[in-house]
This record gives structure tokens, sequence and C-alpha cells, in this order.
């Protein structure tokens, strides 16, 4: 019993250094600019790049337009599936299943052959094509985790006496969605909305490949051409993270207080 | 059933009618999975094999076996098996030591929580992590040669090759086996091990003949889930190596952007080997993971 | 000394104490029930035995052999618990083979042994299934086969038959109870059901708050409880408040009625109250039985349930209840009705709080 503790306190140190020595060593890193002593200085350099403000402003609406859409598609088809086709489940969770068997990089080469620009749909031929396919692009990505998130919390509550309840009042099928089932499985809604979040952020293949400026791309032009700035910039990124999965945990956890279990 | 959105339908005659207002609720996301995700997949799949002029053949899979490409492959494969092997071997000890462990509450969720952020740190910031940590002039590159007189990369090593991507991936590996695992060690009923133990079995006894027997479904199947991940990542490899480290995703990130291989079908046959292996990878998982789940009902 | 041998234990987890002066005294093939609520400590009575817990106190002898310093997997003890705990990666063959296993033991032995104890049980058919493919009650007799297949000292059966359906419960103890008579195992069993423990007990171990209550065979449990804890969780028996009239002449009075018991009370004083224990079967209205006392009252209600007729009368504050057998000649009585109890003094007994 002794000795299984002690062992059990080595894996978590030894786990533990391992998760945490990076971050030291980035925030060391993006300290040092200045030679000789600590400094903000690769921050400032960071923050002043009119760069960083563009992509980080344009990858910023990109998840804000995956989130919207995503779950403009997501919650009404978990809904659906739930209240009317129950037998379509199997099929629903495999393709949501797909984005995490293909790999990003296949799924970003099969958009640049079809809707390229002599193609039937041209979306790459111009820019707000390209971005459209570019938020498509993450609402794929984000497919696997929105929708295990919003059908979770769908479970939580009884879609059907929810919209028989509602029916019987009168209620339109907008206002059942809207006014009904959003509201209902927020916290489906907001966790799918964080690791989006996260996701999009740090996305770089997508972005690439597609040519948009967005926030992954920039950081790895940043990381071939600069020293200390990529430091800087992973500190940044790690803290969106942090901030994401920390609001996800929150509000799961929250979740996992009430009669779930 | 309630039809949602017509007070007719008790009156209309038509039996199907029910059957079309079904599948057309279905229909935007199956035309968005169609669009987005399955078309474009069996595009890259179809074309990998016919030439650019159109014509069927096996030609693009034959051009696969050269040594340049096998080579992409047979880096990807060590890398993504390293990794996900140290990955799960680490992911597991720690699995096990919060679960089985004795160690105090806190640990557990603090272990948790962060294994949450760190599966999801990867991509380019992690690369630049992994330079200011390990790098020629990172945080314990200097601290091993001040400290200890210890040059790390006097002993060949080089975070810009395998061996460095292999830990910089274990990054997020860990932490991803930490989070699966841990719900399979705490299915690990407690009367197992009184049972054994009571039947005059040594704690090695228990672990060889019943906990890793059961464990092993979960433990192979989230390695092969890792193994699928790490081979189709390629933002930290990318930004960690540029593209001097010869893996499959940016041997396909450089047909894509510029044909390097001087013919665009060939890049399809790429793309199905790949889906091929994650895919392969993914079958067994949840095959596997069926299993764990039967016995530990 | 008894076979199994339990002196003085003592169990506390913390500030907690769970056991408290625990002496019990089991012979060789004799089949023991620990009966008590959940939380009474029977479980960790039983625990300690197996060795999953060390008692804090007290010395604990299996035939002869002081166990303390004995680790669960080197006592030779069979354990059975209540949700089956079947290693879900064997067949029912592996999991009764199990125990011979790691010990070494050799093939054939094994495999004679196996196939000895799955005959046992009437499972044979079934060696090649893994757990997930049988009824709970099917995998309870694997786990009684796997525990007996080490040929143990002792059996331990931790609430073996709670998670099972009524109807396989009531078989399922009697299987178990057969195969204790012809194995001759020393056996304890816990529950917290007082009709299992009656119906399959040589002996029963009534335990409340961490200590034994009374030990005895379900016979005197049932009819003689020494405590009114026991009386209480056992039976329906009626429980009586009444006032000692006078010690020297057993005299007590219940409501404004005065009884001269068989039972002594000369460790009482007059005035002091007692409790009084009456078997719901042990009176009756008609005049014909046998009896030497009576009680009269009013009736409260009666219900008809089928074989019998359940009356419960008021006396003095006390309701008390008890069976007529049905027979077209009696009439029920009915609420309000004023009626006289007639039953032998011996019957009503005197408990101890």
């Amino acid at each position: 019993m002794k000795g299984s503790r002690i062992g059990a306190w080595i894996a978590v140190i030894v786990g533990a250094s391992y998760f945490i020595i990076p971050l030291l060593g980035t925030l060391e890193f993006s300290l040092r600019m200045r030679r000789g002593v600590y400094s903000i200085d690769a921050y400032a350099s960071v923050f002043t790049d009119p760069q960083f403000r563009a992509t980080f402003g344009y990858s910023m609406l990109m998840a804000l337009l995956t989130i919207v859409f995503g779950m403009l598609l997501v919650v009404p088809t978990a809904y659906w599936v739930r209240l009317r086709v129950p037998r379509m489940r199997p099929i629903v969770e495999f393709i949501t299943l797909l984005p995490l068997v293909i790999p990003a990089i296949v799924i970003v080469f099969g958009y640049l052959r079809m809707y390229n620009s002599s193609s039937v749909l041209p979306l790459t031929g111009n820019a707000m094509g390209t971005n459209i396919l570019l938020v498509f692009s993450y609402i794929t990505l984000s497919l696997p985790y929105v929708y295990r998130a919003v059908d979770t919390a769908m479970r939580a509550i009884d879609v059907r006496v929810l919209t028989e309840a509602a029916e019987s009042l009168g209620a339109s099928w907008t206002t059942i969605m809207f006014k009904c089932i959003f509201p209902n499985v927020m916290s489906g809604v907001l966790s799918g909305a964080f690791i989006t979040l996260a996701i999009v952020m740090g996305e770089f293949t997508m972005a690439a490949l597609l040519n948009r400026p967005a926030f992954g791309p920039y950081l790895q032009l940043v990381g071939a051409n600069k020293a200390y700035e990529p430091s800087a910039l992973a500190v940044i990124a790690f803290t969106i993270t942090w901030l994401s999965m920390g609001l996800l945990n929150l509000i799961s956890g929250a979740r996992r207080g009430a009669p779930a279990r | 059933m309630t039809a949602v959105s017509a007070p007719a339908a008790s009156t209309a005659p038509l039996i199907k009618k029910d059957t079309v207002i079904d599948w057309l609720g279905m229909a935007p996301f199956i035309i968005f999975s169609l669009l987005f995700l399955i078309i474009p997949t069996l595009y890259l799949v179809t074309g990998a094999f016919f030439t650019p002029e159109g014509e069927f053949t096996f030609q693009n899979i034959a051009d696969l076996f050269t040594p340049s490409i096998m080579s992409a492959y047979w880096i990807s494969i060590k890398v993504s098996l390293a990794s996900s092997l140290g990955g799960a071997l680490i992911g597991f000890f720690l699995a096990w030591a919060v679960v089985l462990g004795g160690l105090p509450n806190w640990v557990r969720s603090t272990l948790l929580t962060f294994s949450g952020v760190a599966s999801n740190f990867a991509g380019v910031p992690l690369a630049f992590a992994f330079l200011a940590t390990l790098g020629r002039t990172g945080l314990v590159t200097i601290f091993l040669r001040g400290w200890f007189g210890f040059s790390l990369y006097g002993t060949g090593f080089n975070l810009l090759s395998f061996f460095g991507l292999t830990i910089t991936y274990m990054y997020f590996q860990i932490p991803l086996m930490v989070l699966i695992l841990t719900p399979a060690l705490d299915g690990m009923k407690k009367e197992w091990r009184e049972a054994s133990e009571i039947l005059g079995a040594t704690n090695f006894q228990y672990w060889t003949m019943v906990a890793f027997p059961i464990l092993w479904p979960s433990l192979l199947g989230t390695t092969l889930l890792l193994f699928a991940n790490a081979f189709g990542a390629i933002a930290t490899a990318y930004a960690l190596t540029g593209s001097s480290l010869n893996i499959v995703p940016i041997l396909l990130y450089a047909q894509i952007r510029g044909d390097v291989l001087h013919n665009p079908n060939l890049g399809y046959a790429i793309a199905l080997g790949m889906i091929v292996i994650t895919g392969v990878s993914n079958v067994l998982y949840l095959m596997l993971r069926m299993r764990a789940e039967r016995w530990q009902k | 000394m008894s076979f199994l041998a339990l002196n003085n234990i003592q169990k506390s987890f913390g500030p907690v104490q769970v056991v408290q002066n625990f002496n019990m005294n089991i012979e060789k093939g004799e089949f023991i029930s620990f009966l008590g609520p959940s939380g009474c400590g029977k479980t960790t009575v039983l625990r300690m035995i197996a060795g999953f817990e060390t008692p804090t106190g007290g010395t604990l002898y299996i035939n002869g052999k002081d166990q303390r310093p004995l680790k669960p997997n080197q006592r030779n003890i069979g354990m059975v618990f209540q949700a089956y705990a079947l290693f879900p990666n064997m067949t029912v063959y592996d999991n009764v083979a199990f125990g011979m296993k790691v010990a070494g033991a050799p093939k054939a032995e094994t495999d004679s042994r196996v196939k000895e104890m799955l005959g046992l049980i009437k499972l044979d058919h079934l060696a090649d299934r893994y757990p997930y493919q049988m009824s709970g009650g099917q995998q309870q007799r694997v786990a009684l086969a796997r525990a007996l297949a080490v040929k143990p000292q002792v059996l331990l059966l931790d609430e073996p038959l709670s998670a099972l359906d009524a109807k396989i419960r009531v078989s399922l103890r009697e299987e178990i109870r057969a195969i204790q008579r012809q194995l001759g195992i020393t056996t304890v069993f816990v529950t917290h059901d007082q009709e299992e423990a009656l119906s399959i007990s040589d002996r029963i171990v009534v335990m409340n708050a961490g200590k034994a209550d009374q030990i005895g065979t379900p016979f005197e449990i049932y009819n003689t409880p020494a405590t009114r804890f026991v009386a209480s969780f056992v039976g329906t028996l009626n429980l009586i408040e009444a006032e000692v009239i006078d010690p020297a002449s057993n005299c007590i009075r219940i409501g404004d009625q005065d009884i001269t018991l068989k039972q002594s009370l000369a460790s009482y004083n007059g005035g002091d109250k007692v409790s009084l224990a009456l078997r719901p079967e042990a009176g009756s209205l008609s005049e014909g039985i046998k009896s030497d006392t009576a009680l009269t009252g009013q009736v409260v209600s009666a219900h008809f349930l089928g074989s019998v007729i359940r009356t419960r009368m008021d006396v003095g504050g006390n309701v008390i209840s008890f069976d007529m057998f049905n027979s077209p000649g009696v009439t029920p009585p009915v609420a309000g009705e004023t009626v006289t109890l007639r039953f032998m003094a011996a019957d009503l007994l005197v408990i101890r709080d």
C-alpha cells in the first residue's frame, strides 16, 4: 500500500513536469528578448504588430461564424434525430466521427480539387467564397466534439415532451427550436462553442492551404522569421486554450453536478 | 408522434408525408456532410485510381512504393508509433496513479482538467513551446549545460528530428491517454481484486491474470487512437522542422502547394494511403472499445 | 477452542467505532448468519475474517491458528460477493479454475475439481460461457463454485442474494444450504433479510450498531428475542408498554388491566416501565383455545389476508395485532367492537431495551 502510493506520486510528478516544463520554458524564453534582463518586449512587439491584430481578429471572426453556423446545423439535426428519425442515429454518429478518421489535410485537399475556379461550385475562386469554405471546413473539424456535446445535453432533457408541451400551447416550429430547444441545451451549445474556439484559433492546415490570413499561418510565419515573438505567441495561444477549456470544464462540471448521474 | 409543422397531417391522405418531413429535417446535415466531408474524400479516393487524363490505373498506388514516398510513410509510422506507445505508457501510469494510487482527490481533478487543456494544445504553438524548452537555446538545454555541464546537443540530440518530434507529440498524446483511460480504470471493480486475493492470488498474479487482460482492449484501442491522431497531424511538425523531416502529411502539403511529385493523381494516392492507415486504426479502436465495454458492464 | 473463534473483536475507522467487543464461536460445519440493518457492522466483521480489514483489537482464530498476521491470500477462505465479482475476461471454467491455477495445482487435478464444482452447481453445460452471457443467478452460482473450488476452511457469503430477483433468491438460498450441508463447510452468511436468515441458518447473530444483540438458533431468535431491537427487526412481534405493579408476584399493568407474568420480575422495582413482546399468532378471540390470560380492547381494523385474518386492537394505547386462521365459521370482528384476546401468559415476554 505504502509502496504503491510512492510510485503514484512519482508518476504524477514525472507527468506534471512533462506538462509544466515546456510551459515554463516558453514563458521564460518569451521574456528573454532584451539581453541580460527579463522584459515583456516580445509581447509588446507582438501586440504592436498590425499583422497580429489582423490575423487574430480574422480567426476570431471565423470562430464566431463557425460556432453560429455549426450550431444552426448541429442542434436541429440532433433534435430531429432524437424526435423523428432515431433510426438515423448510427449513421449520423458515424458521419460525425469521420473528421477524426480523415486527416484535415486530406479533407482540405479534396476541397481544393472540388471547389477550384474551374469547377461547378468555384468557391475558391474569390476571397468571399474561400472564407465560406474555411468556415465550412471548421464546422467539419469541430463536428465530432460539437455533436457529442449537444447530443449529451439533449439526452438530459426530454425533447419529445418539451416539443409536445410547446405544440399544445400553439408554438410554431421556429419558436420551439429557438425558445425551447436551444435554451435548454445551452450547456451543450456552450461547451461545443468553447472547444470550437480552441480548435479554430490554433488551426493551421486548412487556413494555410486555402491561403487565408488566419492566426495559425501567421504563427507559423512568425516562427520561421523571429526568435522571441513565437514564444510570446505560444503563451498567448496557450492562454486562449486554457480559457476555452477552463470554461468548458466549468460548464460540464456544473452539468455533472446536476442529476445526470 | 405528432407532426411538427403540419396541422393538416391528420387529414392528408398521403401516406408518405411523414417520411418526407423526416427526410427534409435531415436534409441540411446530409447535404452538408456530403458536400464538405464525404464527396471531397471520395473524390480523392477515386482520383487515386485514375491518370490525370482520366484513364483507370493502378500506377498511382504502385508509385507509392517508390523509396522517397515509402520513407515518408515509414517515418510517419515510426513517429506515430513511438509517440503513441510512449504516450500510452506514461498516460497509463498517470491514470493508474490517480485512480488506484491512493492520491488525494485534488491531484486527480487537477490532472484531468490539465489533460483536457493539454490534449487540445497542439499545432504551431506546441512547436514553439518545445523550441523554447529543448531548442539549442531552450530553457532545459541551457539549464543542463549551466548546472551539470551536460551538453544535450553534444549527445547528437536534435529537436528537429524523429526523436524530437516524438517527444513533442507526446505532449498531447499523454493527456489524451489519461482522459480516455481514467474511466476504464474507474471501471475496474474493487471486488475483482478482492476475489482474486481471497482465492490466493498474489498482487502480480492479479495484474497479469485479471487486471491486465481486462484492460488490454482499452489500452491497445487507445494506443491505436493515439497513433491515428499523430499520423494525421501536420501543424506541429511543419512549424518545428519546416520541410526538413519528410513525414507523409508534410509531403502531401508540399504536393498540394506545388505538385512536387509532378503527378497530381499521385497526391490522391498519398491521401488514400493516409485514410487507409488512420481508418484501420480507428476501426480497430472501435472494435476493441466495444469489447472492453462488454466486459466492464 | 471453536473452529472459528472471534474474541473481543474491535474495529474503528478513525473516531468511529463500527464493531465493538464482538465475540463469536463457530463450530466446524455450522451455518451462521449475521443479520442486521445496513451499517450495523456485519459486513465489517466478515471482511475482518477474510483479512480485507484489520481488527483494531481482539483475536481471530481459525482452526486454532491466529489469523491476524495472515494476508487474505494466505488464509484459505472462500468468499462470495454481492455483485458476483466474476472475472469478466474468463469463461466460467477459467473462473472456477482460478484459485487452483494461482496455487499452481496440476492441470489434471484442476480439471477434475472444476468439473466436480460445475456439477455441484449444475452448470456443467455452461463451462465455456463468459459472465456477461449469463443471468445474475447463474453468475452467483459460478461465484459459489469458484469460492468452493479451493477447498476453503471457511466460506464467507456477503449478501450474495441481494442483487437477485425474489424468486431466484429463494431457490438459490436453498441450493446454497444444500451444498453447504453436503460439503459440511463452515459458513458465515451476511444478510439484512430476516426471512433469509431464519430459513437457512443453524444459528443467527443479530447485530445492531456494531454489537451482537443476540446469538441463537432461528427458533430462539424469533420466539424469545432478547432485546427490543431483535424483537422489532426479526419478527412482526407486538411490542407492548407496561408498568411493573408488584415484582414479587410478577404482576404488571397494561392500560388499566393487570396481568401476572410467568417470567420473573425480580430485577425490577414497582413503577418501572417494561416492554413486552407477544407473537401475533399466540393469541385468539375464541374461547375454546388453551389460555390462562386475557386482554380486552377495541378493534382498530381487521384485514382479510386469505388464509388468516389479521386484527389490530387497542389496549390502553398499545396496538396489538394478532392472526386468526380463516374458516367459514369465523365472523371477522368489525372496527370499534370490544373484544377479548386470550393467550398463554408464558407467551408474553419481557424484553430488554
